[in-house]
């Protein structure tokens, strides 16, 4: 599944972000304004989510036209809250769906319906003002059928596509960093000793916390592990071998060049 | 002359230059008598210059009236304390000897230290740290060694450093100085003008000695981490406006600020690390900044689209083929073509193994290339055909090195050598063509 990133051409939100954006760039006294004027260079603030589908064949309660029921979601990668971050995600349906324009405006960031068919759901992720003024959009194929066609389908086991990926904010605004700088769910650059923005006192609305985040979450039991010492085991690994290699013909080259008259492969070689 | 007439100058100013002037021309037509004209030549004698050897010299012989021996005369050098008399060979003419002191006394020059005496000593020179017995060590050092202060420090009985023993021959001195003349008169001497300072000695010593140590790797890693620096600085030049900051950690490495840097080396060298790291990463291509900066631009964007774009930046140069091969290599090496977990690090890593991919595939280019000129033979029926095995002498060494993840392409080679090498040339032109398809038919069952 391919995730992509908005272009330029969405003539409403550029004429928004444009009126937003003139408000930013002015030097006002506000100190919310400055806060937003202020950015951090060279930093960049990144999101790792998780956002896929989780599909239920419904076995005897099936019907032609609704065979499974399905949620596709949006969720933090280690089940954290999202809503510092993502002020609305709104899911694009296949047109035979009514309202196929699902907004979703608090977490859990999710929607589940029943259908038959397969398609591509796309998953627009709105942020909060001081966050970012475009829209991110990614694609994700809504999977029904298991790989392996072998038998009937169980009830029980879901089939599960789930897609690991980080958001990236380069030079992020000042105030949003101070938003977000103990936020479990943002991964938050390492700051020079002695640069202390304090964060605002925000509200505790602990009974909304607890169901923003998907740590206990129903089908929390069918979440995927992504575990990056793996991928990076694996990616040094195959390094060194490279390395190596290349090191190999390198030194063969440095040979060649001392015995350029050869009418055969040498012998030895053989 | 005309020129002098339009520039208003008076004619005939210097006869000199009328002299050179006359000269030039008959230079070069006579070569003076007296000596060969390649001997003339050599002291640069042929161009119009003025000849700056008296040439007359150079063959004169002396005067006949003088009768010149030599002889063998014992002399005495008034640079000696002792007075030890030696032999030498002497130039006598008519039977007088030279007069005269030995030639080389002259250069018997030694420093002049400043004496003083216990009063002085008690009235302006007492230091906490120094005894007047240390003091007087130090200057006795001082005159016998002639202000070499290494061997001075060598000798001093206690141990003190080069820079203290400076620090305090220079302080006593200049108070010496400034007790002994009025201050008017002595504001102009170095001593008093550029006093030693000794922490700035210290730490420049040091500077100097970390600079001269640093590893092959160290100074590699350095000059990375300016390359970065200025990469960074241009495209951020290129990307947004004339007034930017390096990076902290980098402005506290540049080796150009020697001293400052150098310090902050070895104080830091924890932030050292991953900047050189980052360095290191992206020294290569130069279309990264380029696509840095246009990511940056963006205000929010997925880790995989950044990857994609820096991938495609790195594979700009490589056609399509050996993309293919890139990609190949990955999934041999058991790696995913796009990383299922895309952290910073992660997609770092991919990023890397895939330029050294592309180095690894470049040099097998080369390789094969410099065969393909060496041997006479050409084996042209079996040239290769992207993605198939190299051919046999690497073939071979293949084998050994990648045993594992390279299985699939390790038993490719191995077959492909086996058919090759044993029956001989010419039955190997009609396995071949076989052969190659062998390869490329389990390479699309694979997928």
């Amino acid at each position: 599944m391919s995730a992509r990133k908005q272009g330029d051409g969405q003539p409403e939100d550029g004429g928004a972000t444009a009126g937003k954006r003139l408000k930013i760039a002015k030097f006002s006294e506000d100190p919310e304004k400055k806060g937003l004027s202020r950015r951090l260079k060279d930093a960049e603030i990144s999101l790792p989510i998780v956002y896929g589908t989780i599909a239920f064949y419904l076995g005897r309660k099936a019907s032609e036209s609704q065979s499974h029921k399905w949620t596709v979601y949006v969720r933090g990668a280690t089940n954290e809250d999202l809503s510092a971050v993502i002020k609305r995600v709104v899911f694009q349906l296949h047109p035979s769906f009514n309202n196929p324009t699902r907004v979703m405006e608090a977490p859990p960031f999710e929607l589940s319906e029943c259908g038959w068919g397969e398609f591509e759901i796309a998953i627009s992720l709105f942020f909060h003002p001081d966050v970012c003024d475009k829209q991110l959009d990614l694609y994700h194929h809504l999977k029904l059928y298991p790989e392996d066609e072998s038998g009937p389908q169980s009830t029980k086991k879901p089939v599960v596509v789930e897609s690991y990926d980080e958001i990236v904010f380069p030079d992020p605004s000042e105030a949003f960093y101070a938003r977000v700088q103990n936020n479990p769910a943002v991964i938050v650059p390492r700051m020079p000793a002695g640069f202390n923005i304090s964060a605002p006192v925000a509200p505790e609305n602990t009974s909304e916390r607890e169901r923003g985040d998907t740590k206990d979450h129903p089908l929390s039991q069918w979440f995927m592990n992504f575990s990056e010492a793996d991928e990076l085991l694996k990616l040094a690994a195959a390094r060194q071998q490279v390395q190596a290699h290349i090191v190999k013909l390198r030194r063969q080259l440095s040979v060649m060049d001392g015995m350029p008259q050869l009418s055969k492969p040498a012998p030895a070689y053989e | 002359m005309d020129a002098k007439d339009i520039l208003g100058l008076p004619k005939n100013q210097l006869p000199i230059p009328q002299e050179k002037k006359s000269r030039p021309p008959k230079e070069p037509q006579r070569k003076p008598d007296g000596i060969s004209r390649e001997v003339y030549a050599l002291t640069g004698g042929l161009a119009p210059l003025m000849p700056s050897v008296d040439v007359s010299q150079l063959k004169r012989r002396p005067p006949s009236d003088e009768k010149v021996t030599w002889q063998w005369l014992p002399f005495t050098n008034s640079a000696r304390k002792d007075d030890l008399q030696l032999f030498h060979w002497v130039r006598v003419v008519n039977g007088v000897p030279p007069t005269g002191d030995y030639a080389f006394a002259k250069y018997n020059k030694s420093a002049n230290i400043i004496k003083y005496t216990d009063e002085e000593y008690e009235k302006y020179l007492t230091d906490p740290a120094w005894t007047k017995e240390e003091t007087d060590q130090l200057f006795d050092l001082c005159e016998r060694f002639d202000l070499r202060f290494i061997v001075i420090a060598d000798r001093f009985p206690s141990s003190r450093t080069v820079e203290e023993l400076k620090d305090r021959y220079y302080s006593v001195s200049r108070a010496l100085l400034s007790a002994r003349a009025p201050p008017a008169d002595i504001t102009g001497h170095p001593l008093v003008k550029e006093p030693y300072n000794i922490s700035q000695e210290v730490e420049r010593k040091r500077a100097l000695s970390m600079v001269l140590s640093q590893t092959k790797q160290q100074e590699r890693k350095d000059t990375e981490v300016l390359a970065e620096a200025k990469r960074i600085t241009e495209s951020r030049m290129a990307a947004k406006g004339p007034e930017e900051s390096e990076l902290p950690a980098v402005a506290n490495i540049g080796p150009d600020n020697s001293q400052r840097a150098i310090t902050g080396d070895a104080v830091t060298p924890s932030t050292a690390m991953p900047s050189s790291a980052i360095a290191a990463s992206s020294t290569l291509m130069a279309d990264n900044a380029s696509t840095l900066a246009s990511l940056r631009m963006l205000r929010v964007y997925l880790r995989t689209y950044a990857l994609d774009q820096m991938v495609q930046a790195a594979s700009a140069s490589a056609g399509l083929r050996t993309i293919k091969r890139v990609e190949q290599t990955l999934q041999e090496l058991g790696v995913n073509l796009k990383p299922k977990v895309p952290t910073k690090a992660v997609c770092a890593e991919h990023l890397e193994l895939r330029k050294e991919i592309l180095t690894l595939l470049n040099l097998q280019k080369q390789l094969q290339y410099k065969e393909a000129e060496g041997t006479s033979f050409q084996d042209s029926p079996y040239s290769e055909t992207p993605g198939t095995p190299k051919r046999a002498p690497r073939g071979d060494q293949d084998r050994p090195f990648m045993p594992d993840p390279l299985g699939f392409g390790g038993d490719r080679f191995g077959k492909r050598d086996q058919k090759r090498k044993a029956p001989g040339r010419t039955s190997e032109a009609a396995q071949s063509p076989s052969q190659s398809k062998r390869p490329r038919k389990m390479k699309a069952s694979d997928i």
